[in-house]
């Protein structure tokens, strides 16, 4: 009872070691890769937003620092108004001072604003420029005589313009970093779109590639496997993906499809022998008569007869006994059961052979059978057992087609050199009635048949297009009514042409 | 016994006629041979046999059709077939024909002797023949 359990589990040995191809490689899930694309675009658009919120930060900065050096330059300018007012017309000097001390009030309240903008040193300059003005005018101020002031006054405007030409400047400078600044937000925007249609042509590209092209492979598979090609799916990509996983779903089907595909081959094959049986036993009868008679009469007239006419009886049993051994051999040859064994062989000679295993029903429908083949054939490389369950399917349908017709017909089979060195062509024709046309693309499908209820399985043909295929050949079907039938088939030869 | 039994053997295995030949013209009988069914029946045509000895299944002609031109031309003439094996619709439909009896390959030459012996019997001709294992057997 153990025994069945063992061969189980050295078939799944066997059948893991075939998927090798497959699990080799990292593993890298379609899922992981719409993810990580996904996050991809994520990333890029978190990246310039953040980059655009950050612009627009430090634009509103500089645009308050404007507003307020604005305030301030008006202040310290006023002031300088003042100042040449009273040196000219000697008006009063506190207008200016207060006019600084405005300055000086938008500066220190908005200090942090400032400092945000301008560096420290900046900030400590201007500052500074500031206060040598605002003592230099108290010192002006307080001089009671002209000529004393006369000697205050280049430093006074010395400092004042200092104090004006350095924060115009500094207002310049960030009027023009403002004006850049306005001209990237308005590029960003650009930017984003560049960015954005590469990576989607990327990964529209890349995810293509991925899906419509393996789900257009697995579309070929399934038509490939349709025709009853059973290989396995070879795997040639870098990462293992959920498409590996269905390729290996694939071969596991088309396994299953294999084995099964097995069995009715030979249980098609149990039926035909079955038919065939009856004609080799009358065909068996013969040599067993003429032995049976011979000995027979050798017995009755032993002591009458002759040496060579003894001799010649003996000679006549034993070429008896070997023709029944070659009728029971070439049976015994279709018969035997076992693994697909591919041999190198002689076309013309299976074709003859099959022939002589459906000899009786031929003879028995006293239809003309005729074998011809063309000379210096190339050696096929296949499966005699199969190769002459082929011919014999197709022989007995040509039998069964002509039957319909009344007695006699002719069927004759031509192997002849392929359209290309390493084919070769057998054509089956039988001069029946023909296959309607409209039958003619299902004549190849399981269990369709045309015969009565008892006398066809409908496996015949599918079985032989099964075997056809298998050994890499191709077989089709050239037929209208009135016209007969063909069926042509094209085996690859061994040496793929090498041997012409 | 006034003159033999004529009997023409049929089939085209050329060792059933070399080895029959003998075995029934131990019992008294003129036998002729044919492996060609055209060429034994323009044999009989010429000449009526008393009993004809033939395979059904033969390339160019086969047994039923020689039956039928044996049935034409000589109706007293015995027709004894041989078939390869027991196919019944074939046997009853030369059995309708007036078919005297059936012997099925493989058999021994005594088989049919004891046929003929059994068909000289109809024909009114009785054989007598110095050996009687062969009537001892019939039922």
């Amino acid at each position: 009872m153990s025994d069945p359990i063992e061969q189980k589990t050295t078939a799944t040995h066997v059948a893991d070691s075939k998927e090798i191809p497959l699990i080799q490689g990292p593993s890298m899930s379609i899922r992981v890769k719409v993810t990580i694309s996904f996050s991809l675009f994520f990333i890029l658009s978190a990246i310039i937003i953040g980059w655009s919120y950050g612009i627009l930060t430090k634009l509103e900065h500089k645009i308050e620092f404007l507003e307020i050096s604005g305030k301030y330059m008006v202040e310290i300018q006023q002031a300088r108004r003042f100042e040449k007012n009273y040196l000219l017309y000697s008006t009063n000097l506190d207008d200016a001072l207060t006019s600084l001390k405005k300055a000086d009030a938008i500066v220190t309240s908005n200090s942090d604003k400032i400092e945000k903008i301008l560096s420290q040193t900046h900030y400590t300059t201007m500052v500074s420029y500031m206060e040598k003005y605002h003592n230099q005018l108290l010192l002006v101020s307080r001089v009671e005589n002209n000529r004393n002031r006369e000697l205050l006054v280049p430093q006074l405007r010395k400092f004042g313009s200092q104090m004006v030409d350095f924060g115009s400047e500094l207002v310049q400078k960030e009027q023009n970093s403002v004006k850049r600044m306005f001209l990237l937000a308005r590029r960003i925007p650009l930017y984003f779109m560049s960015a954005l249609f590469i990576l989607m042509t990327f990964v529209l590209f890349f995810l293509m590639r991925q899906l419509i092209v393996t789900l257009k492979r697995f579309m070929d598979y399934t038509v490939r496997i349709g025709e009853g090609d059973f290989s396995p799916i070879l795997w040639k990509r870098k990462y293992r993906d959920e498409f590996s996983q269905l390729a290996e779903a694939f071969n596991h089907m088309t396994r299953e499809l294999d084995h099964n595909r097995q069995v009715i081959v030979e249980s098609q094959k149990l039926r035909a022998i079955g038919t065939l049986v009856a004609g080799v036993a009358h065909e068996l009868n013969n040599p067993l008569n003429n032995t049976l008679l011979t000995a027979s009469m050798l017995t009755e007239d032993f002591k009458t007869l002759s040496d060579e006419e003894k001799l010649e009886m003996v000679d006549d049993i034993v070429n008896e006994t070997e023709r029944s051994r070659l009728i029971v051999k070439n049976l015994l040859d279709f018969a035997r059961e076992g693994e697909t064994q591919r041999t190198l062989l002689e076309v013309d000679k299976i074709v003859r052979e099959s022939t002589r295993l459906v000899a009786n029903q031929v003879k028995l429908a006293k239809v003309n059978l005729i074998v011809k083949s063309e000379k210096d054939l190339p050696l096929i490389y296949g499966d005699q057992q199969k190769l002459k369950q082929v011919f014999v399917n197709l022989i007995l349908n040509a039998l069964d087609a002509l039957e319909t017709r009344g007695t006699g017909g002719d069927i004759s089979i031509n192997v002849k050199h392929g359209d290309r060195p390493d084919r070769v062509f057998i054509t089956v024709h039988d001069n029946g009635p023909g296959i309607p046309e409209d039958i003619q693309d299902r004549i190849f499908d399981p269990f369709f048949t045309t015969k009565a209820l008892n006398k066809g399985t409908g496996l015949g043909l599918s079985v032989s297009r099964g075997i056809i295929v298998k050994l890499g050949g191709k077989i089709r079907l050239d037929s209208a009514p009135g016209k007969g039938t063909t069926f042509i088939i094209s085996l690859p030869t061994s040496g793929g042409g090498k041997l012409i | 016994m006034s003159k033999p039994l004529e009997v023409l053997l049929l089939d085209d295995e050329p060792i059933v006629g070399k080895r029959l030949k003998p075995a029934i013209e131990k019992i008294g009988c003129v036998v002729e041979v044919f492996e060609d069914p055209i060429k034994a029946v323009e044999r009989m045509d010429q000449k009526s046999f008393d009993i004809l000895v033939t395979d059904i299944r033969m390339e160019g002609m086969d047994g039923l059709q020689v039956l039928d031109h044996v049935q034409k031309n000589s109706p007293r003439t015995k027709v004894i077939m041989i078939t390869g094996y027991a196919k019944m619709d074939l046997a009853r439909e030369a059995m309708g024909q007036g078919v005297f009896d059936f012997i099925a390959k493989p058999f021994r030459p005594d088989d049919l002797r004891k046929i003929i012996l059994k068909a000289a019997k109809a024909l009114g001709v009785p054989m007598d023949f110095p050996s009687q294992d062969y009537e001892s057997t019939e039922p």
